[in-house]
């Protein structure tokens, strides 16, 4: 197993470690797919409101490859097909009836699974809507399925610091894990399988498969991290990765041919430790998050998620919630207090004599101002990028250098936005130059 | 509710878009928000954000100058007090110089904030909190013998040219303060040179009013021999009791000052050290020419450290983040540089005695360069992503 150690990434200690017990919820009324949390997507819609539908009937496909399908996980009628501005989808959802009904697909044990040609794997999993879990670095759009990975990465941990504990994800669901190893070999000779540090104790079934161990540093388990620390040549830029619980059901999809609709979460809620729920793919917010202020901002990751409104469902890749609390009033001379209870990763305030867990507010803690050059984003960069030079050739509309000085290799973690004095929103700037990096690339 | 908040909230409409004084919005957005931190929702991801932002940034600049700047009130009466040959004790001279140097903050900050709110006005941008280091650093390299119109004129030319015209705070390519004490330099270089370093030293003949970096030996005698005569001691020079601008002679609080500024991380620890092993390595080698007795070039590095304002330059001049370099070792070759030059140039050129101050402008020239000589090098290390 191969360690890595990034010095650089977010150290705070964030209140809101979820509870490792699991507890399952009772069955929602309605559940939801939304396409906010797919990236790059175009999506058509295949579905009417009041329309009767399976599970696993198609609900949206993504028009550059309609053979790539985002199917109804659960049994019962359209309820509401949802737009935001611009008549973009924001989410179907279903009003589920009481019993469960699939639309099947042949069952392929893991010992028939040679038999299966690889178009025929491909297009099984791109018609049961299970394609898209595999997505493609740098752009982190769904993966090409004309193109071979030079290696794929499993990232049993999520993209936020408190995703599921990957242990309680694979508690009994070993063989489904080995199974969907043995699919990901189908398409690159290279897996890897990386977890961090901290995850380690409750992972001992699985040691042996495991390639990777990384640092308890934000965001040292996100993918494009990962390959930055492993890539040994540019090829391998264009990696495959999925994260474990797509794995498992890409697994149990293809083992029982019906659409898997199980999935765990957690949530973060200031200091309460929440435990780890068994709930339905596509839950409500409101069933998963409980009591909440209605002032406060739900989101599903402190520094790298989307913000949800409180009536939509959870998105298709999302596995986590963090309620942050309502935003204190302006404080007067706030710059001048001496800040025991003010965490920063800067040493400009008392509080970094005292090692405690924080809970942050979702405020700025200051306004916008022109970039001085501080060069904060540089010292919390994961993957050694200077945000702040790379801003300023996308400004110039240089995007030839923005894309020398590594703007491709950015895993959008939200640190240098999250450390920036001068409330520059960096990772929104470079987010845009990958995208529409990736767009023209497109055509 | 706060009471002064409830002032703001009511004149608030004054100074919106349509009212009264719209064009006054900068000033009173800067006055509010010093009173009252403001805290707007974030809008996008990350949610959270670091407490740290520009008004702390800066007002721990201003902190790490409250030594330099209290022990140099001191230091002028203290000098004053000397020079008519009176014995003041540590109030009265505090007071004294605090009398003398206290006009001369205020109309930096006065005439500089003028400039200031005029340009956010006509730009519509908010105030920048980094006027609030340039009006203090401005000051503090003046000799307390000013006249006040010179250093308004000053402080107008480092704001105006050395900022504004650049697009404001963050666009500069030189540090303003020290943009705004070369003006005075170079225009009235009688009032900036010679003996014009002691406050109420005029009312009296006889008493030598320069700094110990105008001190040549000449007979025989030693640099240092001569330096001890004229009360140039290293001692001396170490704690600052000896005429010089008003915050650059005591080696001591500037490094206290520095100490906050690396401690706290606002300032680059890089540039610093970078700047004294320079100073010190070009100090030794010269020091080591033969043929150089009696001139600076024989000081040695410890005088060259703490005569002059070299450590207030490279702790609160030179570290300026936007007119420095960007990268760590682009940082490096700048702070060596510095210290580089500044030996150089009080060596070579006599009648030039500090250094300091050009060493640094000269080097902001060249941040850009550096920056972009080690991002190329950076880059060829990378594996490509395109």
């Amino acid at each position: 197993m191969e360690k890595i150690a990034p010095s650089k990434g977010f150290k705070l200690k964030l209140a809101g470690m979820p509870d490792t017990s699991v507890i399952r919820l009772s069955r929602p009324a309605t559940v939801g797919v939304s396409a906010l949390d797919i990236p790059h997507i175009r999506p058509k819609l295949l579905v009417k409101e009041k329309q009767a539908v399976k599970t696993g009937t198609p609900l949206f496909h993504d028009k550059r490859d309609p053979d790539i399908r985002y199917v109804s996980p659960g049994t019962g009628t359209v309820k509401q097909i949802r737009f935001g501005p611009r008549r973009r989808l924001v989410e179907v959802v279903i009003a589920l009836d009481g019993m469960d009904d699939f639309v099947e697909f042949d069952p392929v044990s893991p010992a028939d699974l040679n038999s299966l040609s690889d178009p025929d794997l491909t297009d099984r999993l791109k018609q049961g809507g299970m394609w898209q879990t595999l997505r493609q670095l740098p752009s982190r759009d769904t993966a090409d399925s004309r193109s071979t990975p030079p290696l794929i990465i499993v990232c049993l941990n999520g993209n936020d610091l408190f995703s599921p504990h990957p242990g309680r994800v694979l508690e009994d669901k070993i063989k489904p894990f080995e199974f969907g190893l043995a699919i990901l070999q189908r398409f690159s000779d290279r897996v890897i399988v990386a977890a961090r540090k901290s995850s380690m104790d409750r992972l001992e079934p699985v040691r042996h498969r495991i390639t990777h161990q990384v640092a308890d540093i934000y965001p040292a388990w996100d993918p494009g991290a990962i390959l930055y620390h492993i890539k040994t040549k540019a090829e391998e830029n264009q990696a495959w990765y999925i994260h474990v619980e797509g794995l498992i059901r890409m697994a149990r999809f293809l083992e029982t041919g019906r659409y898997p609709v199980e999935t765990m979460v957690t949530v973060t809620k200031g200091h309460d430790k929440k435990p780890h729920m068994i709930t339905r793919l596509g839950a409500p917010v409101r069933l998963l998050a409980g009591n909440f202020s209605p002032e406060s901002v739900i989101t599903t990751g402190q520094l790298n998620g989307r913000k949800v409104d409180p009536d939509t469902h959870l998105g298709f890749f999302e596995t986590t919630l963090n309620i942050l609390p309502d935003a204190p009033d302006d404080e007067m001379f706030g710059f001048l207090r001496p800040g025991l209870n003010k965490p920063t990763v800067s040493k400009t305030f008392l509080s970094c004599l005292v090692n405690k867990e924080v809970q942050l507010d979702g405020t700025l803690h200051g306004e916008e101002r022109a970039c001085i050059n501080c060069g904060y984003c540089e010292t919390i960069c994961p993957v050694d990028l200077m945000p702040s030079f790379i801003m300023k050739a996308l400004h110039g509309d240089d995007i030839e250098e923005a894309l020398q000085l590594g703007l491709l290799d950015c895993c959008r973690c939200g640190l240098c936005s999250f450390t920036c004095p001068s409330k520059i929103e960096l990772t929104q700037i470079l987010s845009l130059g990958m995208d529409t990096h990736h767009k023209d690339k497109q055509g | 509710m706060n009471p002064i908040k409830k002032i703001f909230d009511l004149l608030e409409h004054d100074f919106s878009e349509s009212g009264n004084f719209a064009k006054l919005a900068p000033l009173f957005d800067a006055t509010k928000t010093f009173f009252f931190l403001p805290s707007p929702k974030t809008r996008i991801g990350p949610f959270i954000r670091d407490h740290l932002d520009l008004k702390r940034y800066m007002s721990v600049v201003l902190l790490s100058l409250m030594p330099v700047l209290f022990f140099g009130m001191y230091n002028t009466g203290f000098q004053s007090g000397l020079a008519r040959g009176e014995s003041l004790d540590f109030w009265s001279a505090f007071l004294s110089g605090a009398w003398v140097v206290m006009p001369i903050v205020i109309v930096s900050y006065a005439v500089g904030f003028f400039w200031e709110i005029l340009f956010a006005a006509i730009r519509r941008h908010p105030i920048s909190e980094g006027f609030l280091v340039t009006g203090m650093l401005f000051p503090l390299t003046l000799p307390p013998t000013i006249p006040l119109w010179q250093a308004a004129l000053g402080i107008s030319f480092g704001v105006v040219i050395g900022k504004e015209i650049f697009g404001g705070t963050g666009r500069n390519i030189l540090n303003p303060a020290l943009t705004a004490r070369a003006f005075v330099f170079f225009s009235y270089p009688v009032t900036m040179s010679g003996n014009v370093w002691v406050a109420g030293a005029n009312a009296v003949d006889g008493i030598t009013g320069a700094t110990a970096l105008a001190v040549t030996a000449d007979g025989g005698t030693s640099l240092t021999a001569a330096l001890a005569d004229q009360g140039f001691t290293l001692p001396h020079l170490f704690f600052g009791l000896v005429p010089g601008s008003i915050g650059e002679t005591s080696a001591l609080c500037c490094l206290i000052g520095a100490a906050i500024l690396t401690l706290t991380r606002i300032a680059n620890y890089r540039i610093i050290l970078g700047g004294m092993a320079g100073l010190i390595l070009t100090a030794l080698l010269t020091w080591l020419l033969p043929g150089t007795y009696g001139t600076w070039a024989d000081a040695g590095p410890l005088y060259h450290l703490c005569a002059g304002g070299f450590l207030f330059g490279i702790t609160f001049m030179a570290t300026d983040p936007v007119s420095a370099p960007g990268t760590n070792p682009g940082r490096w070759i700048f702070g060596f540089l510095i210290g580089f030059l500044t030996v150089i140039l009080r060596v070579a050129n006599p009648a030039f005695a500090e250094g300091v101050m050009l060493a640094i402008l000269f080097m902001n020239v060249f941040a850009p360069l550096l920056d972009h000589l080690v991002m190329k090098h950076r880059i060829s290390k990378r594996i490509p992503n395109v």
